[in-house]
């Protein structure tokens, strides 16, 4: 068992504590009642991505229809969101590689997390029904999410460099096909996130911090992760 | 014509979808008779005068031919091609521009509202105000015809004088044609006239004589005739032209189909959430999740 020797930090001062701080830039330690789930480095990396990720959204959205029209005004005008588009994509793009770097090595697909994908896995899932006693720091949905979004994520880019250039560059075949690979990349994409941002808000209380200062509590882990929560902390979870 | 040339058919990225016509106008057209063009260029200069627009370099291709290709500074070329026809050789001459297509291919792949609209009486106009210069009317084209400026960031093309038509003028190049190959006017005349025109040429040797009116792009506003008909790649025209697969696709499938995904997405959380709530521990013991600052 990893434990900071941080007994209760509430005592210590709670969130300007200086040793708490240290503490949150490591994962799967104990800080209390809490356990640290995303290091600095890691929510960083996440952020760079959501934002970038957010500002591609909000350019793209209005060239994609012109019933989303008035998102142009957020930047200026749809000539403005022309320009950043493009750019916002490859710093998107180049945060994503950051993001699959740091993640890729915990995100192999067990036999569990298989199981959890089928359709009776997600359903179960999202009845609340599931037995997640062997999910681990990730389970089957967000792995999913980490090669759908990286896959995603290839597809946008090759897709949107081939739309940026002139269209003597790749040619008229290769343009028609990227025009449609953007768009259908960016829907399954859009409509994936909105899950994304769902289960790690509303559905699941005590999520969210996770990803803002890293740390969540211990029955939030014995609930969601307990094989996680075993790991980390050595106890065997209550049921 | 007058000032009812400027009610608008057509407006790219329209919500109320393509069609705003509310009275039937007069279709104009342009008609281009190869079979008579001399090659002169007069219609090349007058273009460049009256649309103002700059002198571009050129390079030398071995040919008469002026610029290799269009630019966004040349909206009007001749195209001197050289084709082997058996034993015989056809020196192939061919006014380049906009077809100003019924159906623009163009106008259906631009994001940009307003930015390419389709005029009553046929004419296919780019608003550089509206324009973005996001390239993607390049590939709606099946002529190749828009081309980006570097200058103003925006797409440029033949307006076939839209500014001259409203007062009543006839465009630019068919004012200099020296030779009567180009002629404007009401589009059933001019039809009728190419007709005639055809059956002359073939009379004449050409029995493969044709307009150039392509059914697949919805009729075109330049109507060209051709000696070559059945061969209308020798001039560089497409045999059958069409709004490209991929943008028709892309526009009135592939879209709507995203936007129920997305909207399904929205709908399915917002359900969810209403029919299962927050999920917490089972046994109730535990405080609520998240509680307290974090």
């Amino acid at each position: 068992m990893r434990q900071l020797a941080i007994p209760d930090r509430t005592a210590r001062g709670g969130m300007g504590d200086p040793a708490t701080a240290r503490a949150r830039r490591t994962d799967d330690v104990v800080v209390g009642d809490d356990i640290v789930r995303e290091r600095l480095s890691a929510r960083v990396v996440h952020w760079t991505v959501a934002l970038t990720f957010f500002v591609c959204l909000f350019t793209g959205l209005p060239i994609w229809t012109p019933y989303l029209g008035f998102l142009g005004s957020l930047f200026g005008g749809l000539h403005v969101c022309r320009v950043l588009h493009p750019w916002s994509g490859i710093a998107f793009a180049a945060a994503s590689v950051l993001m699959f770097v740091q993640w890729v090595s915990q995100m192999k697909l067990t036999p569990a997390d298989r199981e959890f994908l089928t359709p009776g896995g997600l359903l179960r899932y999202f009845q609340y029904r599931n037995d997640d006693a062997e999910v681990g720091k990730y389970n089957g949905g967000q792995k999913l999410l980490f090669w759908a979004a990286a896959l995603g994520t290839a597809g946008l880019l090759v897709s949107g460099v081939v739309m940026w250039l002139p269209q003597p560059v790749f040619g008229q075949w290769l343009r028609e096909a990227s025009y449609l690979v953007h768009d259908a990349a960016f829907s399954l994409f859009f409509a994936m996130i909105i899950g994304h941002i769902y289960l790690g808000t509303a559905a699941e209380p005590g999520t969210f911090r996770s990803m803002i200062r890293g740390t969540v509590t211990k029955s939030w882990a014995r609930l969601h992760h307990p094989r996680w929560y075993r790991e980390v902390t050595g106890e065997e979870p209550r049921r | 014509m007058n000032a009812d040339a400027l009610e608008v058919r057509q407006s790219s990225a329209s919500v109320w979808g393509s069609k705003t016509e509310l009275r039937n106008l007069k279709v104009v057209s342009k008609l281009i008779d190869t079979s008579t063009c001399i090659g002169c260029k007069a219609c090349e200069v007058a273009c460049q005068e009256w649309n103002d627009l700059h002198i571009v370099p050129t390079t030398q291709t071995g040919t008469y031919q002026t610029m290799p290709g269009l630019d966004a500074n040349y909206w009007n070329l001749i195209q001197f091609r050289e084709q082997e026809i058996g034993p015989d050789f056809a020196w192939l001459l061919r006014k380049d521009g906009c077809m100003h297509c019924g159906d623009p291919g163009c106008l259906k792949a631009c994001p940009a509202p307003g930015a390419i609209v389709q005029y009553q009486n046929g004419i296919v106009d780019v608003n550089s105000d509206a324009c973005i210069g996001c390239r993607m009317c390049e590939t709606g084209c099946p002529f190749d015809i828009p081309r980006y400026s570097e200058q103003t960031g925006k797409m440029s093309k033949c307006t076939l004088c839209v500014d001259r038509g409203q007062v009543g003028l006839e465009p630019a190049c068919v004012k200099s044609c020296p030779t009567g190959c180009l002629e404007f006017g009401d589009k059933t005349e001019l039809v009728a006239r190419a007709n005639v025109r055809v059956e002359q040429l073939k009379q004449n040797g050409f029995a493969k004589a044709a307009l150039y009116d392509p059914p697949g792009v919805g009729g075109t506003t330049v109507i060209t005739i051709l000696a070559h008909g059945d061969h209308p790649e020798w001039y560089g025209l497409p045999k059958d032209p069409q709004v490209p697969t991929g943008v028709r696709f892309w526009k009135s499938v592939l879209r709507p189909l995203g936007a129920l995904a997305i909207a399904a997405s929205l709908f399915t959380m917002v359900g969810h959430y209403l029919a299962m709530g927050p999920k917490k521990p089972k046994d109730g013991a535990e405080k609520p999740q998240g509680e307290g600052r974090p």
